[in-house]
């Protein structure tokens, strides 16, 4: 499933990081706040922005970042 | 600068086993003088910090700005009973890691690093952590640590993190880590003490924090780079240093930061050309610049954390997520935010009616005292008509002010405030603004002044500032007067749409709307112009609910208070004397003898004493009015007649419109004074309505009409006259030239609106 970004995963659905890719601005805020390779994800409110549970905390995300989260 | 001692022996020590600050020792050397020692409070948002920081100073702070950005500096003693050392406290904004993308982001390492002139440099620093959410609180700690100087970590919210079944091991944890580690509960203030102890102890002991190794590719680049950067700059003092090379760090593994700009800016773009060499062979390594910190450290702290914390009971729903269930539910969600924003402003408006009622009769009462104990003359006119009045035009708005951030301290200390910027992020970020811009826009509806402080929540500057200069275009309720009385006056009561909403409702809407649709318009054009540049997209962790704590939230809004008094007070109360001073000179003794001459005839004629009575204060409103037209104010009004004519205005209106630009809420009463009626006029006198449809152009046509009422009001909605609000955009954004911007593209709208309404307005009705 390597290729899927957060966008694609629906309510209570969790995926695993498998990197930051494009050129997205504030890139490493975004691996800084723990979403790097292996991270696990579960999505409690998806659209735009959205909610994730990462590391038992809850992170609300905007569109540009959701597109550059890639799962494996 | 004890902790940079042996730097030099640290890159070295980075180049061979792979750490970037490796543990090292220094001993500060002992002080005859005994200056106090520096204590910086460092950590995520929401952790407490600021909580701890009134824990640990008692509430004695003093609050700054740093220079040339818009963070505020708060420092504070710290006071305790361990002998001799004195300590002080600066509390540093929340971040989540040295990585910064503006400025503002960075001032964290500027401070720790002693490279912010405006702050002493700090000798310990600690890191404040949530203990219920630790291992991602350690990302910042890690980078904390390395930055060489004696550190504590404040284990804060340790029931917190008890309730949720969580046990974490402070003394495992503080071997691991190689600092101190304290539990506390800052908002009960248990363990401050142990703090204060532990931050004593640990000021005299060596340095020996732990940190992770980084990959051979980054040490050696990153190396190479201190070095370049070193030769760049040699007689930088704290070259070399760890900061320097947190610093460093940052600069090389974020391409297009704020670091790698300050960096080119410093040694020239010949770094530039350096910096991408560096990055390409980190990546033909194998890594990824923007991911192998958070790689490397997330690692790290997996491998803290394994040992430290332990699950006494399996996770339960946590209540946060039971409450964000509904509170972030897109149609609920938006309910309860109605609901929450109705509450606030019925407040905002009906608790502060009779405390600011009560103000201004207080006011009043003092002017009125004053004018019978004083002697005639400029003295008593200064004092009543100049400071008196000028205070209480500043006081009257400090009810409203008060309560309208004892809610959002309270929103905001409970957490509800993030889940509000996530529901309204997707409205705003369409406008160039920020989810969070929608608290200090509403809030400027009641007035702009604490809208525009509450914008410090938005970290995006330039989201921030956009809040910022349309904030003034909200219909604030010092506008509300003059809307009241000109519609009143010249709108005729018609029900529209079969009754539903009658015309001069739809009016007064229609103000309000016109304000909101310009603030959109000007948002949009500022993004694409002065303003430019994409914000970064939404970011923010959602914190746990928590109860507000009271003293917090108390403290917050008797500082804001205290604020307001302050920028808004000395600038409203500065131009109040200066206006005053228009309005009252030359003042010439040639109306007082005419007048005097006319009262004596009144009292030689008078056929009744209610007649003399009348006629007497008559007499007194038309000396008032005299005097206007003849002051320095009513001949500039009479100078700009030309320019107002367009407007469908005269020189009295002009004048009036020229006495409100320090503050819009006295043209009523300039305009009662001009049109000879007294200055007690209010937007529900009789007196004022009939004067004003019975004054006359020299040809005797009258000059208010529908058109002319339409004009001013859509001049009054757009025009920046509020000196107040132009002093609180100036300290919030540290410049003149942004109140500068905001008063004239205020004032080029306002006139360009007034004229389109009455050109259009005067052809059409």
């Amino acid at each position: 499933m390597r290729g899927n970004s957060l966008l694609a995963l629906n309510a209570g659905e969790s995926g695993t990081v498998f990197g930051i890719v494009g050129n997205q601005l504030a890139a490493k805020r975004l691996a800084d706040m723990g979403f790097v390779r292996g991270a696990r994800l579960e999505m409690v409110r998806p659209g735009a922005p959205c909610i994730v549970r990462i590391d038992g905390a809850c992170v609300g995300l905007g569109a540009g970042h959701q597109a550059s989260i890639a799962l494996s | 600068m004890t902790g940079y001692r042996d730097t030099r022996l640290a890159n070295h020590a980075a180049t061979t086993d792979g750490t970037l600050a490796s543990p090292m020792s220094t001993t500060p050397s002992p002080d005859v003088l005994n200056p106090p020692k520096t204590v910086a409070l460092v950590g995520n948002p929401n952790t407490g910090k600021t909580t701890l920081f009134n824990a640990l100073t008692g509430f004695r702070q003093r609050v700054g700005n740093y220079p040339g950005i818009t963070v505020e500096r708060k420092t504070g003693a710290i006071r305790h009973e361990l002998g001799e050392t004195q300590l002080q406290a600066i509390d540093l904004p929340g971040a989540y890691s040295l990585n910064a993308q503006s400025a503002d982001e960075a001032v964290v390492l500027e401070v720790l690093s002693g490279h912010d002139p405006s702050s002493p440099t700090p000798d310990l620093l600690v890191s404040v952590v949530d203990a219920t959410n630790l291992a991602r609180n350690l990302f910042f700690t890690s980078q904390l640590l390395e930055l060489g100087m004696p550190a504590v970590v404040a284990l804060n919210m340790v029931d917190a993190a008890e309730a949720k079944g969580l046990t974490i091991d402070a003394e495992a944890l503080a071997l691991a880590l190689g600092v101190p580690v304290v539990p506390v509960v800052a908002s009960k203030g248990i363990g401050v003490d142990s703090l204060k102890k532990a931050v004593i102890d640990a000021l005299a002991a060596p340095v020996t924090a732990q940190c992770p190794s980084f990959p051979a590719c980054v040490c050696s680049e990153l190396d190479g780079l201190c070095e370049s950067v070193g030769h760049a700059d040699g007689e930088c003092p704290t070259a070399g240093a760890p900061s320097e090379r947190a610093a460093l760090l940052q600069t090389l593994l974020d391409p297009g930061g704020h670091h790698e700009e300050q960096l080119i800016k410093r040694c020239g773009v010949r770094l530039a050309d350096e910096l991408a060499q560096r990055r390409q062979r980190i990546a033909d390594s194998g890594e990824s610049i923007v991911e192998v910190e958070a790689k490397i450290r997330y690692a790290w702290i997996e491998r803290v954390v394994g040992d430290v914390v332990k699950r006494v009971r399996p996770p339960r729903k946590p209540r946060t997520e039971k409450v964000d269930s509904v509170l972030t539910h897109p149609i609920y969600g938006f309910v309860a935010l109605i609901v929450v924003m109705t509450v606030c402003f019925q407040a905002v408006y009906t608790w502060a009616g009779p405390l600011m009622e009560a103000i201004d009769g207080v006011f009043s009462q003092v002017g009125a005292w004053l004018t019978a104990v004083l002697p005639a003359g400029p003295i008593q006119s200064l004092i009543v008509n100049g400071a008196v009045a000028g205070v209480g035009a500043v006081l009257v708005f400090l009810p409203q002010i008060l309560i309208l951030f004892l809610f959002i301290a309270i929103l905001e200390d409970c957490g509800y405030m993030a889940r509000a910027a996530f529901l309204l992020d997707r409205t705003m970020s369409k406008l160039g603004l920020n989810g969070k811009s929608f608290i200090p826009l509403l809030s400027s509806f009641a007035c702009a002044v604490p809208g525009i402080l509450a914008a410090r929540t938005i970290e995006d500057r330039r989201s921030r500032f956009v809040t910022i200069m349309i904030a003034p275009l909200m219909s604030c309720s010092a506008r509300l007067p003059v809307y009241t009385l000109l519609i009143a006056a010249f709108i005729p009561a018609k029900p529209l749409l079969g009754g539903f909403i009658g015309l001069q409702a739809a009016v007064m809407l229609g103000l309000y709307a016109l304000g909101a649709i310009v603030a959109v318009v000007v948002a949009l054009i500022l993004q694409r112009t002065v303003l430019q540049g994409a914000a970064p997209p939404f970011l923010l962790e959602l914190p746990s609910y928590n109860l507000p704590t009271p003293a917090t939230v108390l403290y917050r809004v008797y500082e804001q208070g205290r604020e307001f008094c302050i920028s808004a007070g000395t600038v409203i109360f500065g131009v109040s004397i200066v206006v005053w001073a228009l309005g009252y000179y030359p003042h010439p003794t040639s109306i007082a003898a005419d007048h005097e001459a006319q009262r004596i005839a009144a009292r030689q004629s008078a056929p009744s004493p209610e007649f003399l009575d009348m006629r007497l204060t008559e007499i007194d409103r038309s000396e008032a009015g005299n005097y206007l037209r003849h002051s320095l104010l009513g001949r500039m009004g009479r100078w700009i007649e030309p320019v107002v004519e367009p407007l469908g205005w005269d020189w009295r209106i002009g004048t009036a419109a020229i006495a409100s630009f320090p503050a819009r809420e006295v043209v009523i009463a300039t305009m009662g004074t001009i049109y000879n009626l007294g200055d007690d006029q209010d937007e529900n006198s009789i007196g004022i309505r009939a004067k004003l449809h019975s004054a006359s152009w020299p040809d005797g046509r009258p000059i208010f009409n529908t058109a002319v009422a339409l004009s001013i009001m859509v001049f009054f909605a757009l025009c920046c006259q509020c000196g107040a609000t132009l002093a609180t955009i100036k300290r919030e954004t540290n410049s003149w030239r942004w109140p500068l911007f905001t008063f004239a593209y205020m004032t080029a709208l306002a006139y360009v609106g007034a004229l389109v309404t009455y050109q259009v307005a005067s052809r059409l009705i």
